[in-house]
């Protein structure tokens, strides 16, 4: 640190200065977080957003405290139904903003290059703590919330609802949520209807126990990936040039001849708003052990409408917290940018009657944009026992198009009784026609 | 009728009862579905090019199959061999 004289002119700020040199001996160093003290060259530079990243925290709700707009209670609530925001004190109701617009999430899909990350979406700290703890901006109190259980919490000493609306570290804040739309009791008829149709060969403890009421609002993590790339794909394809039949009576026999062709296609392509699961539990699709397939299978949502952040929308809903970072799930969206490609292309090599075989792939990623958001899901669960701890059952709304999918277990016996006897009576008929004939 | 037919028509009974079995669990489990991105994702063709070098190699004559050996044209989730060079990630 550099000792200046008293009346001296002022202290040089900028890059090359005494105060970039070493502290002196038995000096203590300077310390990052005190921006304040630090060069303002390089204050600026430390508190710049990292390269690439798309920063969409909401600043003005920082202080935990989500207020109305007009009259400042913070007794605000997700008007179920609608994507807006009501006050239950003055019945004052707005919109938060959609990101798409907000952050132009929707734009430059082709002229991506390198990977964007936005600041919900970055690397989770694996040191980050769940438990944080928040300074009531109503009346100066200390109040804790669980962040993996909880993203609001209300203060014990002036009833102001805080909610968690800073993007911390350990990935329990994303950068967007899209609303619940579909309401609960409209949830409830879909699963009734879903496993209605399900009854006969249902598990009778599945039916004896099925209480659709007790489904849980959920918001999912998902990464929301905007990408450019490029495909290559080769292999050998097949064109009919003659069909014809040889022998005579029960020995006749078709053949064909084709001529064999060498394909290659190259395609360039941007995708907008692929959905991928950003949880290592949901992200798990192995139907062997779980029934997460089913989940994924109601994707797509409206993303395009996801508004910034709010905690206010996840009270009265539960949440899950994303553990998953953009590196893990590099993989999957390579996969999924191929599959993307070899659909792409499949209408080019239509003229290959025979088919093609495709042998060779390659895919160039130029550029990602990676957005974390809360997908709305209404979840029934289970738990059907077994070897291994058994099998989760689920049945799955989406929370916005009413989509339904799910895993009814079923009652092997009575499923295995049903096959036999149709495999049986079928039996039977092919022998009264052979003993007819014979 | 010739032992063939005879062993085929005896055939249906099982056959059926797998597949009445299988059809009905898939029905309430599920197990095949997942969600389809490749049509359900918007995408936007930037350029797609390759046929004017397609160039015929081999022939095949008097074949009973009706399908090229291992056709994958449908099957877009199949992965392939890499093809050489490397691949280029966004960074």
């Amino acid at each position: 640190m550099a000792h200046d004289a008293p009346n001296g002119p002022p202290r040089p700020t900028g890059p090359g200065s005494p105060q970039d040199m070493p502290p002196a001996p038995g000096q203590p160093p300077l310390d990052p977080q005190d921006a304040d003290k630090l060069p303002e060259p390089i204050r600026d530079e430390l508190l710049a957003p990292a390269p690439g990243a798309i920063d969409t925290e909401s600043r003005e709700l920082r202080d935990g405290l989500n207020p109305c707009p007009k009259c400042g209670s913070t007794e605000v609530r997700h008007r179920a139904g609608s994507d807006r925001l009501v006050c239950l004190y003055c019945r004052h109701e707005w919109a938060a903003t959609r990101v798409e617009e907000a952050f132009g999430l929707g734009d430059g899909i082709a002229e991506l290059r390198g990977t964007q990350v936005a600041s919900g979406a970055r690397d989770i700290d694996p040191d980050a703590l769940d438990l944080r703890s928040y300074r009531c901006a109503g009346c100066g109190a200390e109040v804790v919330i669980n962040t993996a259980s909880s993203m609001t919490a209300r203060c014990h000493w002036c009833r102001h609802v805080l909610g968690v609306n800073e993007q911390i570290d350990n990935g329990a804040v994303p950068d967007a949520v899209l609303p619940f739309r579909i309401r609960k009791e409209d949830a409830v008829a879909r699963i009734r209807q879903f496993v209605g149709s399900r009854r006969l060969f249902a598990l009778k403890a599945f039916k004896d126990e099925f209480t659709p009421e007790n489904v849980v609002g959920v918001y999912l993590p998902y990464m929301v990936v905007d990408a450019r790339g490029s495909a290559d794909t080769a292999g050998l394809g097949e064109v009919l040039t003659r069909r014809y039949t040889r022998g005579e009576g029960k020995n006749k026999q078709t053949f064909y001849d084709a001529d064999v062709w060498r394909v290659q296609r190259h395609v360039d392509f941007t995708v907008d708003d692929l959905t991928l699961e950003s949880s290592v539990a949901r992200g798990n699709l192995d139907i062997r052990r779980n029934t997460h397939n089913v989940i994924n299978t109601i994707l797509p949502f409206d993303t395009k409408n996801a508004v910034t952040w709010n905690a206010s929308y996840l009270v009265g809903y539960t949440s899950e917290r994303r553990d998953r970072d953009v590196e893990h799930l590099m993989p999957r969206l390579r996969e999924q940018m191929l599959s993307i490609a070899r659909a792409q292309v499949q209408p080019s090599v239509a003229r290959y009657d025979r088919g093609v075989r495709w042998e060779q792939e390659r895919l160039d990623l130029e550029g990602t944009r990676w957005v974390a958001m809360y997908l709305p899901v209404w979840l029934y669960a289970y738990h059907q026992p077994g070897p291994d701890g058994g099998l989760r059952h689920y049945i799955a709304v989406n929370g916005r198009s009413g989509e339904t999918m799910g895993s009814v277990p079923v009652q092997t016996w009575k499923l295995l009784l049903a096959a036999l006897g149709i495999g049986t009576m079928v039996e039977a008929l092919v022998l009264w026609i052979i003993a007819r004939v014979a | 009728m010739d032992n063939e037919t005879a062993l085929f028509l005896l055939a249906l009974g099982p056959v059926s009862a797998v597949g009445v079995y299988w059809a009905i669990y898939r029905h309430y489990r599920n197990t095949d579905k997942s969600h389809a991105f490749e049509r359900e994702t918007a995408v936007k063709v930037l350029s797609l090019h390759g046929s004017e070098n397609d160039r015929k190699v081999d022939e095949v004559r008097g074949t009973r199959r009706t399908r090229i050996d291992g056709d994958n044209v449908g099957h877009h989730r199949q992965r392939v061999s890499p093809m050489p060079g490397a691949d280029r990630l966004a960074g």
